[in-house]
């Protein structure tokens, strides 16, 4: 009868690994989150790879590596192709976060998981949504309508409401419901009773600091450093938690007056504030509103300098500064080399400000208490000289050698197949192939593949080398020569002359000089590794501001959304079971916390029809208003019109029915009702006494925020006016069907 | 239940009001733009849901003239008001609509719409000329207003009392919007202005994924079509360059936003390929513009793909070849130069004063970049006369070139009819749109859809149009209730919950589950002093009532359950207790039973005669005469009539009822149901009522 609902996690849960879920409904599999940790674990997606091709739709709800990361690796090794839907904000700032997560591994490893290629690839099938946007899928999801919600926690995050039949699925993970200072809270709470709520118990047994006073102990730590000679290092994500940290210095910086200087370091920090400047629509209503006001972008930062690589940081390396650098797990990027410089004096400072991913050196410093020394993978991406570049070039000729003879061969092949014999082509050779960082540069620049050699050093295994000669093999029809109407268009966009010039595509525009500079750099390079151990003797500080609700909030949150069933994902195992317990005993009966790769069908149990209502029928109904609603009470005789059900007035006088009383009552606005009425009202031992005699008990109203039963409320008394009286009051509370 | 009763029978009054409940009936009225091009704002209402869209002022008016006709609406009540674009023929009577009426509904815009509209009418304010008395609002009601406003951003969906509405970029201007709103299903689109073409910086106007039941349509170019763009701008710089090559002066009166952006793009881009041109200075008299360019480097997001790539690598409205003008004082006139000013009507201001100074030259050029409004003096000259008059009043000869190349970013008959033909809306309404355009355009579009049968009108200012649509009230049966799929025949009994326009039919029991109400029950112990025997309470209650039992099992003091609704144990000598669960019947049943035990207590022990129940007939005979007198009570004119049936006349509309089986014999279908109802709610209440149902 409903619809059917099934999830299948596929990685993260019972842990803090990524997030990735195979959600099911009525056939149609969505993928929520396509997460990766920052170490790259090829095993974490084994169970992806196996119902990768199976997807189809992928939603994704917050730009950061734990929902995105393996969305390139999985289109382009596991057979992902299926649409992608996200927020235009998840969508940037995600292609960023990617963007840096792969210039830093790349310059201290070889990393050939996926390419810079592969991330663009795979961000150009994102249909981007706003808030609130109702979008109709077609064909196989015909009738399935997903919508992306504010969630909070990151710029663009996402709480996804997927509907069929008017059965409600709410994906909720990692949101926040706390408005801050660049972002609104979540608007979770107004999707009351979903049939199948999924969310996360990450948080669910942390409990944090008031806000303000945890910005005023965030500060105090940093200027105290600061003031004591030191240099406070700030790990922090690409584009999602970083930006509000950046608004709370930016804030405090400018009403202090203060000088010291603050960096923020990406691969990516000049393009991502850009970008975050056009983001206002998608921020908290503050921004906006001093926006219109006064037009002042929030994030026209002037006390914080960006920077895209280290050498302007060691300018001036003597006076105290604030560094945020990428990556928060310490493990690669710009925080990993700057801990191994700074971690050895003690006059420094690292500030973790979200919980480092198992296994990594973040997390390993932030263990109680810290370890004395670290060993570390010190790693660098140098040029080859001498020897090395000289074997890397013959290394290269003969590649290239290879290749040439691989390509004429199978032109020969082609050309024995039928056409011509075409010798020039032994010169054009793929340019892609010849090694990884010529790839990258030429796609870079642009479109093409081929790249003309201009014909001085001609392979050795060209047989008769020439110029370069391509047969006219145009086809011919009974009209003549066939061409492509396309050719001889005049591109409308021509005329808009030299502003559109150099930009190869949307993505390409945005990358910063330098890193462009890293990327197109062809000089054959190589990476050095050591080890080495850090004493670790700087000062290691973690507070909170990951912008998640707290384990509190998220228990009332969750009763009051009061789903019909509870999904439990992501969060460690003791966090996981508590939450379980918890909500199966105040949220709702059924709670689920599957294990990886098992499948648990949530599909509600909830029967349902339709019918028409009559005009006859209506028109003797009296509603009463309640809040939003407005009920009645009907009897009702069905009957068909149009092959459609439909409820006319009964003919026959109905039986009557055990009447119903509908309200809400809460014992203390009793309490001040009854005051107002004049009346003596106590609270004593639980029940309200009121008067001299008579006592209102309400029993089992614990559980009814769950809605498992309804509630029951005793009234006693001796036979007196009083007890009709307030007997009259206590109906005046309720509605009666 | 007799305020329901007094309802119906007023509500027969009206005849045939069964078939055309009044909230089927849409109704849509133009406030201003019905045939004229200005003041837009359109009122719809539909199942006592009422929506305005745009709140503008008609620009060659001041004062109230200018204002749409807001006093034939009751501003209170109007749920939503929706404002397509930031121009003053679409948002400018906003802050007297707000903050000088009673409305006290909700006001949406597009973000960038929102941060425009501040800026663009504080300017509105300053510049008009118009005495103290005569403004409609201040510099404050402005300010009060951005609060009220609330922001939706494209495609976001947005739920007001049921009302559902999203908007669609629209091209024409920065943050254009059309709205699509969705009321009990019927779904109106209001383009607002419109623009299939995309241009440089903005988007086309998108296709709704739906089609509406209503399309309100703008209709300024009518049947006119607009040249390809190229050649409009190629027209447009040809005769900039060869005026000034000529040593002329270049006048392009335009507004400060929207479509002056584009100009400047064109001509900033042109200039950077004629680097001969670099030495004649290009004015842009609009210190507004300036402020504004902040809201157009941040909301790119609203704008084409194009100029987002340009954005990423240098900002595109940041101008290389245009500067700033701040008035006419600072304006050193020697030599060619162009200079584009507002406003485009030439009505007044910077504009107005060039054009007196060089309109007498015949090398000065003037180009009017887009659509003009009847009764400036823009649209005078196009018409190029031989004279025109200055603002001192005086006569001067027009010798200046006119050059009317239109820019406005407005559909022309190609884009609208396509628009049309894609969405298909079986009823379109004209709007926006000089009356002679409107009834070309109208005749048009006629023929264009001859073979469907769409109903396509051109409602003038204050005239309504009415729509009826037939809605099919659906409600979802759900939880318990629908357990088991009903036959025909069947009877089902529930809960009806409305909400918005949703219906739902469920156990009272399923309540909590399926709405955030709950339901609850409520418990009553009440003691009684009585210090007879308990025997006597039984004997006497025997005499009452039918059912009067002691428990099954064990209890420790004597106990008596009567009707299995209400409980009396006999707690000690002095007092028994009562007990039952609230509710209508029972309460009523527990009050008998206390004043039952209150009169054992008074009279004392004695024995009572049995009295001989009355016979059935008399029974009858008496819920016979009180049917009749309630009948009457409601009817007014009943009689016997044979066969023991009574006559009810109701005006002119004879009923005959059964009283034996309820039946009805009438001619008049309302009639019959509501004696029929009458009767049966009668019956309910003369008879005993049935105790034992649970």
């Amino acid at each position: 009868m409903g619809t059917s609902v099934q999830l299948t996690p596929l990685c993260g849960v019972y842990s803090e690994n990524p997030l990735c879920y195979l959600l099911s409904i009525d056939g149609f599999n969505f993928l929520m989150d396509c997460g990766w940790n920052d170490l790259c674990d090829t095993n974490l997606l084994q169970p992806l790879s196996k119902v990768s091709s199976t997807v189809d739709a992928v939603l994704l709800s917050h730009p950061d590596m734990l929902h995105i990361g393996a969305l390139p690796y999985a289109i382009k090794h596991l057979g992902l192709s299926a649409p992608v839907y996200a927020t235009e904000p998840v969508y940037r700032l995600g292609l960023l976060t990617m963007y840096d997560y792969y210039l830093s591994r790349r310059q201290v490893s070889d990393f050939d998981l996926y390419t810079l290629d592969d991330i663009d690839s795979a961000f150009q099938n994102v249909t981007r949504l706003t808030y609130s946007q109702n979008y109709h899928l077609s064909d196989k999801g015909e009738g399935i309508v997903i919508a992306p919600h504010v969630a909070g926690h990151l710029l663009g995050g996402t709480v996804w409401k997927i509907t069929k039949d008017g059965e409600d699925v709410v994906y909720a993970v990692d949101f926040n419901h706390r408005k801050e200072r660049h972002l609104n809270g979540t608007v979770l709470e107004s999707f009351v009773r979903p049939a199948v709520l999924i969310t996360d118990a990450y948080n669910a047994l942390n409990n944090q600091l008031y806000k303000r006073q945890r910005d005023q102990e965030f500060l105090e730590a940093i200027l105290k450093v600061l003031r004591a000679n030191g240099n406070v290092l700030l790990p922090v994500d690409t584009a999602g938690r970083a930006l509000e940290l950046l608004l709370i210095l930016e804030q405090y910086w400018s009403q202090q007056h203060l000088t010291f200087p603050i960096f923020f370091l990406t691969n990516v920090a000049t393009s991502t504030i850009d970008y975050v400047k056009s983001f206002l629509e998608w921020m908290s209503d503050s921004i906006a509103k001093s926006f219109e006001h006064t037009r002042d972008n929030a994030f026209l930062l002037k006390h914080i300098n960006l920077i895209i690589n280290k050498s302007e940081l060691e300018n001036i390396a003597d006076v105290p500064k604030v560094v945020l650098a990428s990556m928060p797990s310490l493990e690669v990027g710009f925080s990993h080399d700057i801990f191994v410089d700074w971690a050895t004096e003690a006059r420094h400072a690292i500030l973790f400000t979200e919980r480092g991913q198992f296994g990594t050196l973040a997390r390993m410093l932030q263990v109680d208490p810290p370890p004395k020394a670290v060993k570390v993978t010190m790693s660098k991406r140098i040029p080859l000289a001498g020897d090395e570049l000289k074997a890397y070039e013959e290394e290269q000729e003969r590649i290239k050698k290879e290749a040439a003879l691989k390509a004429s061969l199978s032109k020969e092949l082609r050309a024995s197949q039928g056409s011509d014999a075409n010798a020039g082509d032994a010169m054009v050779i793929d340019a892609s192939s010849s090694h990884i960082s010529a790839d990258v540069a030429a796609s870079r620049i642009g479109g093409f593949r081929d790249i003309f050699m201009d014909g001085f050093a001609p392979p050795a295994t060209s047989v008769a080398p020439m110029f370069p000669f391509f047969e006219n093999s145009a086809e011919w029809d009974d009209y003549g020569e066939v061409i492509n109407p396309d050719d001889y268009i005049i591109k409308e966009e021509d005329m808009n002359g030299a502003s559109a010039q150099g930009f190869g595509g949307d993505l390409d525009g945005k990358l910063d000089e330098g890193s462009a500079h890293l990327l197109l750099d062809t000089t054959p390079s190589k990476v050095v590794s050591n080890e080495l151990t850090v004493q670790v003797k700087c000062s290691l500080i973690y507070m909170d501001f990951e912008g998640r609700s707290e384990g509190r909030s998220i228990k009332s949150i969750l009763a009051h959304v009061a789903p019909l069933k509870l999904v439990l994902v992501h969060g460690s195992a003791e966090a996981t079971e508590h939450l379980k317990e918890h909500c199966s005993k105040h949220v709702c009966p059924h709670v689920y916390a599957p294990q990886i790769e098992e499948t648990i069908d949530v599909t509600s149990d909830l029967c349902a029809y339709k019918v028409q209502l009559s005009e006859r029928l209506m028109s003797n109904v009296l509603f009463k208003k309640l809040g939003d609603y407005e009920i009645s009470w009907i009897d009702a005789e069905v009957g068909k019109t149009n092959d459609m059900l439909t409820l006319f007035p009964v003919s026959s006088t109905p039986p009557t029915h055990k009447s119903v009383l509908v309200g809400d009552l809460k014992l203390a606005d009793f309490k001040q009702f009854l005051a107002s009425k004049g009346i003596q009202v106590e609270f004593a031992g639980g029940a309200l006494r009121c008067g001299e005699y008579v006592t209102l008990r309400k029993i089992s109203d614990f559980t009814q925020k769950g809605g498992t039963v309804a509630q029951h409320v005793i009234i006693e008394g001796p036979l007196t006016e009083e007890y009709y009286q307030i007997r009259e009051l206590l109906y005046s509370q309720f509605y009666l069907f | 239940m007799a305020s329901s009763m007094t309802a119906q029978v007023s509500a027969s009054k009206r005849k045939d009001s069964a078939l055309t409940r009044e909230g089927d009936q849409l109704i849509i009225t133009p406030l201003g733009a019905g045939n004229e091009v200005g003041r837009s704002c359109v009122y719809m209402s539909y199942r006592g849901k009422t929506v305005l869209f745009d709140c503008g002022i008609h620009p060659a008016y001041s004062g109230m003239a200018a204002l749409p006709y807001f006093d034939e609406i009751d501003p209170s009540t109007i749920d939503v008001l929706l404002v397509t674009h930031f121009h003053l023929d679409h948002a400018a009577s906003l802050p007297y609509f707000l903050e000088k009426t009673t409305f006290k509904g909700r006001v949406f815009m597009t973000h960038a719409t929102k941060a425009i509209y501040r800026l663009l009418l504080s300017d509105y304010v300053k510049v008009s000329k118009v005495s103290v008395e005569d403004m409609l609002f201040d510099e404050q009601d402005i300010l009060r207003s951005m609060d009220k406003i609330e922001v939706i951003d494209f495609h976001q969906t947005v739920e007001v009392n049921g009302i559902r509405f999203w908007c669609y970029t629209a091209g024409h201007v920065l943050g254009a919007a059309m709205f699509m709103v969705d009321i009990a299903g019927v779904r109106v689109l209001y383009t607002g202005d419109y623009s299939r073409e995309e241009d440089r910086h903005l988007r086309a106007a998108e296709t709704p994924q739906f089609s509406p039941d209503i399309c309100i349509i703008e209709s300024t170019y009518g049947v006119q079509l607009h040249q390809p763009r190229v050649i409009r701008e190629k027209r447009f710089t040809d005769v900039i360059h060869s005026t000034i090559s000529q040593g002329g002066r270049v006048l392009i009166p335009a507004f400060a936003l929207g479509r002056a952006q584009e100009l400047l793009l064109i001509l900033d881009e042109y200039w950077s390929n004629h680097p001969e041109l670099h030495n004649i200075p290009i004015y842009y008299a609009s210190p507004l513009a300036k402020r504004c360019m902040a809201v157009y480097q941040t909301y790119i997001n609203a704008m084409n793909e194009r100029i987002r790539n340009q954005f990423a690598n240098s900002n595109p409205f940041d101008f290389k070849h245009i500067s700033p003008l701040k008035s006419i004082e600072n304006f050193d006139d020697v030599g060619p130069s162009v200079v584009m000013a507002s406003p485009s009507g030439l009505q007044s201001g910077l504009s107005r004063q060039l054009f007196d100074r060089w309109c007498t030259d015949k090398k000065n050029a003037c180009v009017i970049p887009g659509y003009v409004v009847e009764g400036t003096l823009a649209k005078t000259i196009i018409n190029e006369p031989k004279e025109v008059t200055l603002i001192n009043g005086l006569t001067a000869p027009l010798n200046m070139q006119v050059y009317y190349i239109s820019f406005s970013a407005h559909a022309d008959f190609a884009q609208t009819s396509t628009f049309l033909k894609e969405l298909m809306p079986p009823n379109i309404v004209l709007v926006h749109g000089e009356a002679n355009e409107m009834a070309r355009l109208k005749q048009k579009l006629i023929t264009l859809f001859a073979d469907q049968n769409t109903k396509i009108i051109s409602p003038k200012n204050c005239q309504s149009v009415e729509m009826y649509f037939s809605s099919e009230k659906m409600a979802k049966t759900i939880g318990r209730l629908a357990e088991r799929m009903p036959e025909v025949g069947d009877t089902i009994s529930g809960l009806l919950v409305k909400k918005g326009f949703t219906y739902q039919i469920m156990a009272s029991e399923d309540l909590h589950i399926f709405s955030q109400l709950s339901t609850a029950n409520i418990t009553q112990r009440i003691s009684v002093p009585y210090n007879g025997a308990f025997g006597v309470i039984k004997h006497r209650l025997n005499q009452i009532y039918e059912s009067v039992v002691s428990p099954q099992e064990e209890t420790d003091v004597p106990t008596l359950i009567v009707h299995e609704r209400v409980t009396i144990r006999h707690e000690s000598e002095s007092f028994v207790s009562m007990q039952w669960s609230s509710d209508p019947i029972s309460d009523m049943v527990s009050d008998s039973v206390v004043a039952l035990i209150l009169n054992i207590n008074r009279e004392g022990p004695k024995v009572m005669p049995v009295v001989e129940n009355k016979t059935e007939e008399e029974n009858e005979r008496m819920a016979q005469k009180v049917t009749f007198a309630l009948l009457v009570s409601l009817f007014g004119d009943v009689k016997v009539g044979e066969e023991g049936k009574l006559i009810v006349t109701v005006d002119s509309d004879v009923a005959r009822l059964n009283v034996k089986n309820g039946e009805v014999e009438c001619e008049n279908e309302a009639l019959k149901d509501r004696v029929k109802t009458a009767f049966r709610r009668i019956q309910s209440a003369v008879r005993p009522i049935p105790l034992s149902t649970s």
